[in-house]
């Protein structure tokens, strides 16, 4: 199904003229041809373009913190949510879109949904960014704190006291917490 | 791992932290510095504190029980309004309800004032009085004196309940030194939304405790009713259970609310089968909260 997505610049659009492309350049160098609706979910590319009238549709916009691999998830994302979009005024296809929701983040590893949630915190994205921390909040609720420590990467700067206190605070939120 | 080069900023974790529930924001405020100010700050709470509480406080001024000055309110952080709303419980609805959040889960909480129930002969001095008691959250609680036909019913609209919830009643009541003629005999409770067929089940009004008592005392007697086996009184129902603030509660059902559902939740406890007199009981209401997680 998202392989229909991928190559809607083929015939499924038969009654839009050529469609206008995006050239954004990920940290590692790849340039992705992006379609002008998808794109222009990407609030960073939208104000880009808004603010500067003399950018052409030659113009490579340079994406310095998003890497190749969270690009590919973002623009499958936002390709998909075109797509509904496109098809909204007759069919609401909200099951489908938890369907496709469901099955896209299934497929994340933790790292990768770490990188994606900065991915679309730095491109803004407001509706990515809401169902990846939701998507993170539901893999470490009622984890502990370790777990969540090992999950986002983070370091424990806290002295042995200031934690000590802290969890004395906080002790009953510590109650049935599942097993790491 | 390329953990240190990737620190999700404060916002992004204050955003998945805002999708979790309270008791998680709290524990999570354990794991690092930047997690802890996330964790506490407004952005977050905000997300807890329902509307209808907020402007609970703010709407009728008075409304807001609480005794301290109004002026704290501005001041405090949205985690201190949030815990303030789990431990001081609010008369709203004229007075008619109760309300407070579930500490863990942030889910409303209501307790139905005993005025506000449907209790069959309640204008009947003989069989019930209304009188004040200083360990009540209402002006009124409603004293059994003394019925045959112990009837009350009680009503709370879905609308006021937090979806995707599973909400258990309970009967808040205690004895009097008068207390007498319920005992082993069982009371049937219902719970379901109203007009539907909900659930059913059988509770006993007076303690584990002191059902034991009265079983035991009885037994010689029952030994010569025909067909009466001398089970032990603890394998056909529920039995109510002391609260922390020195009231027995009994549990009545549970109740699924999707947020869909539209109409009133009901309640019956319902004792009319047997026909003794029955007396010695004080009714504070009928407690909503959702059940406790596993």
């Amino acid at each position: 199904m998202s392989s229909s997505i991928a190559s809607s610049s083929s015939s499924s659009s038969s009654s839009s003229k050529k469609e206008k492309k995006i050239s954004l350049k990920t940290s590692d160098g790849e340039v992705f041809e992006v379609e002008e609706p998808v794109a222009m979910q990407l609030e960073i590319v939208r104000s880009f373009f808004a603010d500067n009238e003399d950018v052409t549709e030659q113009t490579v916009m340079p994406l310095p913190n998003v890497s190749t691999a969270a690009m590919h998830g973002i623009l499958e994302y936002c390709r998909a949510h075109e797509e509904f979009r496109r098809r909204m005024p007759e069919a609401a296809p909200e099951e489908e879109v938890r369907a496709f929701e469901a099955g896209y983040v299934d497929r994340k590893s933790n790292e990768e949904l770490k990188e994606m949630i900065l991915a679309a915190n730095y491109l803004n994205i407001s509706k990515l960014l809401d169902f990846l921390t939701g998507v993170a909040a539901k893999r470490i609720e009622n984890k502990s704190v370790e777990y969540v420590r090992a999950f986002f990467g983070v370091e424990n700067d806290f002295t042995p006291e200031e934690e000590a206190n802290l969890r004395r605070e906080y002790e009953w939120a510590f109650e049935g917490v599942d097993e790491d | 791992m390329m953990s240190g080069i990737l620190e999700l900023p404060e916002g992004c974790i204050a955003a998945a932290i805002s999708f979790t529930s309270p008791r998680d924001a709290c524990r999570l405020a354990c794991v690092s510095t930047t997690f802890r100010s996330a964790a506490e700050s407004d952005a977050v709470w905000d997300h807890f504190l329902p509307p209808e509480y907020l402007s609970a406080i703010s709407g009728s001024g008075s409304g807001a029980a609480s005794s301290s000055s109004s002026s704290s309110t501005t001041t405090s952080s949205k985690k201190e309004l949030y815990l303030r709303a789990c431990h001081n419980p609010i008369l709203i609805n004229g007075g008619k309800l109760s309300f407070w959040l579930d500490k863990p889960s942030g889910k409303k909480c209501y307790m139905i004032s005993a005025r506000e129930l449907k209790i069959v002969w309640s204008s009947t001095p003989e069989y019930w009085g209304w009188i004040s008691l200083p360990e009540a959250r209402f002006p009124e609680v409603a004293e059994l004196r003394s019925v045959c036909w112990f009837e009350i019913r009680g009503e709370i609209s879905t609308s006021l309940l937090s979806p995707m919830t599973t909400y258990v009643p309970y009967l808040v009541f205690k004895p009097t030194e008068e207390s007498f003629g319920f005992g082993n005999n069982p009371v049937e409770v219902t719970v379901g939304l109203s007009g539907s067929e909900g659930q059913n089940r059988t509770v006993y009004l007076d303690t584990r405790e002191q059902r034991d008592i009265l079983f035991y005392l009885q037994l010689p007697r029952r030994r010569f009713k025909r067909g009466q086996a001398s089970v032990p009184p603890d394998d056909r129902g529920f039995s109510p259970e002391k609260r922390g603030d020195g009231w027995l509660e009994i549990e009545l059902g549970e109740f699924f609310y999707g947020g869909e559902e539209e109409g009133d939740l009901s309640m019956s406890i319902l004792e009319v089968k047997r026909g003794n007199w029955k007396q010695g009981l004080v009714f504070q209401g009928i407690e909503i909260r959702p059940k406790k997680k596993e």
